[in-house]
């Protein structure tokens, strides 16, 4: 018998009372302005900030003046300036020396500041191994709480995406919280119509 | 009778600052916890929600388990089945074999710590390295965690940065991680500066993210419905171990399989704040199909889960979700460290898993519990935790390892408690006590002072208080 089928039949046999899966009709968190919450656990627990784009804005410099410093940007967003192309770099290594990566954002959730990002480049290091990310949320696509944000969230071929919140963060050496652990060390989230 | 549990407490309590700065860690990221739970009014049906789906979940693993794979294979993803900690060793060494892996770089999992796939993997010649900063920090002291989400927890500033110095980190990143950071006349030779030390490590760790020819990640769930893996870190260290190599290898435990997205919802809102005391971590990561150009592998780890679920006392330690919270709150956990412990997780889990895993080695975690119940009351899946302990603590005795001094009192307890005025008359005269003198209350003959110091006495019981109509 392989280790599958006896790992199965073990369960099986072991299995005394059953129970049904639960009701998760209750009622949830929801803000009465979800876009301004948002704002408000972005800025202040998530640690990112927020700018807010009008539809007159010009990207390109709303990206320069968040990160005047910066040197190398990748992105595949229609649109961006970029010195690099998550699409069409050779390796994920070629990712490692850039400055601020500009990627999409589908859903963000107001209770926690966690924004969708499906993987929609070749290599998803740009979402992790920049210095830096630009992250575009439309204010359309706010929503309260988790349960809402999980209803929305969709997957394409690529099979990945993941829930940002902000930057990458830890508190492993005594407790003290320090921002910028091994993925970005800052977000900005751009805020669009 | 001292258990290696009491004697080990005892040696970590003669350094009275280190237990002090222990304990108040913890207890922060409890309240914490509970500044989170005051501000969700569903806090109470989330988590009977959570119990529920679990249960739903583990007495209908084996159907879970197949769809889950299924669902793995149709997105491209290999499944293996390991029956124990070798069978998952030898599918691991396999796998990497025909990858011809000479680095690991891998994020935190306490199922690889229970499988001891680190010293396997060194002993075939292959690399490895942590890359959760707690435990990158560990493995370079070699040293085992203390905590199960904050493991390296009680070390301190200076030792990380003599560990940093002795392992060339400082010399080869440390001028580097200096830049704009350390205060005018600071020398990053020497510098304990945990914001300066976090990046020298960063720049440390990413020079391994990009040589590694393998990453690892744990799951926090896998889901039936769609086979995705979800890993949740604040460093984003796993994102960074599996968006680099070509190769990802995924070690789950079989009860970390979840129905569905709508459970998701429900344990994505409770994980964090339990754990750690935050709304979210930074990063939830759903891994459903292989990078392009990528392989992905998932190993499903049953060693000695199935027959847990046939202990109709201690199956409900399989929704465990290793949030750590019950570790938190255990104020013998909290002024006793983690290494007290027999079993690699300590606290009121730790107690119960080290028993379900080898009981003649790991008994003595038993005395470690006061019964106050604190876990029980901010477990977020409603593990019984206390009850299963004081289950143990009952078997010890037909083991022979019941503390007989302690049982005696005990017996006398439950005498005093079965009988209402005998209890009454205890407590009138319970006062007279207090002008006892200390050191017939609190003498090391008395087991059960020791290390338990008599509380003062009220000079009215609350009983009389309430009789009398002075409690409203
Ligand atoms: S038993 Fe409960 S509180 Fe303890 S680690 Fe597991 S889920 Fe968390």
């Amino acid at each position: 018998m392989s280790s599958r089928e006896e790992i199965l039949n073990r369960l099986r046999g072991n299995v005394r009372e059953t129970y049904d899966f639960p009701d998760l009709g209750f009622r949830k968190l929801e803000f009465a302005d979800p876009v301004a919450q948002y704002v408000e656990t972005t800025v202040t627990t998530a640690g990112a900030r927020v700018f807010e784009i009008k539809p007159t804005d010009d990207l390109n410099e709303k990206i320069r003046e968040a990160y005047p410093d910066a040197k190398i940007i990748a992105s595949n967003v229609p649109g961006i300036k970029a010195d690099k192309n998550p699409d069409t770099v050779e390796r994920a290594q070629d990712l490692e020396d850039v400055d601020v990566g500009v990627i999409k954002g589908e859903v963000a959730c107001a209770e926690n500041g966690c924004v969708w990002i499906p993987q929609t480049m070749k290599e998803k290091a740009v979402c992790f191994a920049s210095e830096t990310l630009v992250i575009l949320v439309s204010k359309q696509n706010i929503v309260s709480n988790m349960h809402e944000a999980y209803e929305r969230i969709k997957f394409n071929d690529y099979g990945f995406g993941t829930f940002i919140s902000g930057p990458s963060k830890t508190a492993d050496i005594e407790q003290s919280l320090v921002y910028g652990a091994q993925a970005a060390r800052g977000v900005t989230i751009f805020l669009t119509e | 009778m001292s258990t290696k549990h009491s004697i080990a407490a005892e040696k970590f309590n003669q350094d009275s600052g280190r237990v002090t700065r222990h304990d108040q860690t913890f207890w922060s990221v409890r309240s914490k916890r509970d500044g989170l739970a005051y501000q969700l009014e569903e806090w109470e049906q989330l988590r009977e929600s959570a119990n529920l789906i679990k249960k739903h979940t583990i007495t209908h693993l084996a159907d879970y388990l197949e769809q889950f794979e299924t669902n793995a294979r149709k997105n491209g993803v290999h499944v293996h089945w390991a029956k124990d900690a070798d069978e998952y060793n030898d599918i691991v060494m396999q796998i990497m074999r025909e990858h011809n892996v000479k680095k690991v770089v891998k994020s935190k999992s306490m199922l690889t710590e229970e499988c001891h796939l680190n010293d396997n993997l060194i002993r075939h010649g292959i690399d490895v390295v942590e890359t959760d900063l707690g435990e990158r920090i560990l493995q370079l002291m070699e040293i085992p965690p203390s905590h199960i989400v904050m493991p390296a927890i009680h070390v301190t500033r200076e030792e990380v940065a003599a560990c940093f110095r002795e392992k060339g980190i400082i010399e080869k990143h440390g001028a580097h991680a200096a830049e704009g950071l350390l205060k005018e006349g600071e020398d990053w030779r020497t510098s304990s500066d945990p914001t300066y030390l976090t990046r020298a490590a960063r720049y440390h760790l990413r020079d391994n993210f990009m040589e590694a020819d393998c990453g690892m990640t744990g799951g926090n769930f896998g889901i039936a419905e769609t086979g995705d893996i979800v890993v949740c870190t604040n460093e984003g260290n796993a994102d960074m171990s599996t968006s680099i190599p070509k190769l990802h290898i995924v070690s789950i435990g079989l009860e970390k399989i979840i129905p569905n997205y709508k459970a998701m919802g429900v344990f994505q809102r409770l994980l964090a704040r339990h754990g750690t005391g935050q709304a979210t971590t930074v990063y939830t990561s759903h891994f459903r199909k292989p990078r392009p150009g990528a392989e992905m592998h998932i190993i499903l780890v049953d060693n000695g889960r199935s027959s847990i679920l046939g202990n109709i006392e201690h199956w409900q330690t399989l929704k465990c979700m290793r949030c750590g919270a019950c570790m938190n709150t255990c104020p013998v956990y909290r002024r006793s460290g983690g290494y007290s412990y027999t079993y690699f997780i300590p606290g009121p889990i730790g107690v119960n898993l080290g028993m379900l895993k080898d009981k003649d080695a790991n008994y003595h975690n038993c005395s470690a519990c006061s019964l106050c119940m604190s876990c029980d009351n901010v477990c977020p899946v409603k593990v019984d935790l206390s009850t299963q302990i004081y289950k143990w603590r009952q078997e010890l005795d037909s083991m022979g390892h019941a503390d007989p001094m302690k049982k005696m009192m005990s017996a006398g307890m439950q005498t005093l408690f079965e009988h209402p005025s005998l209890y009454t008359t205890a407590l009138k005269f319970a006062p007279l006590a207090n002008h006892v003198p200390a050191f017939m209350t609190n003498i090391k003959a008395n087991a059960w002072c020791y290390g338990h110091t008599m509380p003062e006495f009220a000079k009215e019981s609350f009983h009389t208080l309430w009789k009398k109509g002075k409690v409203k």
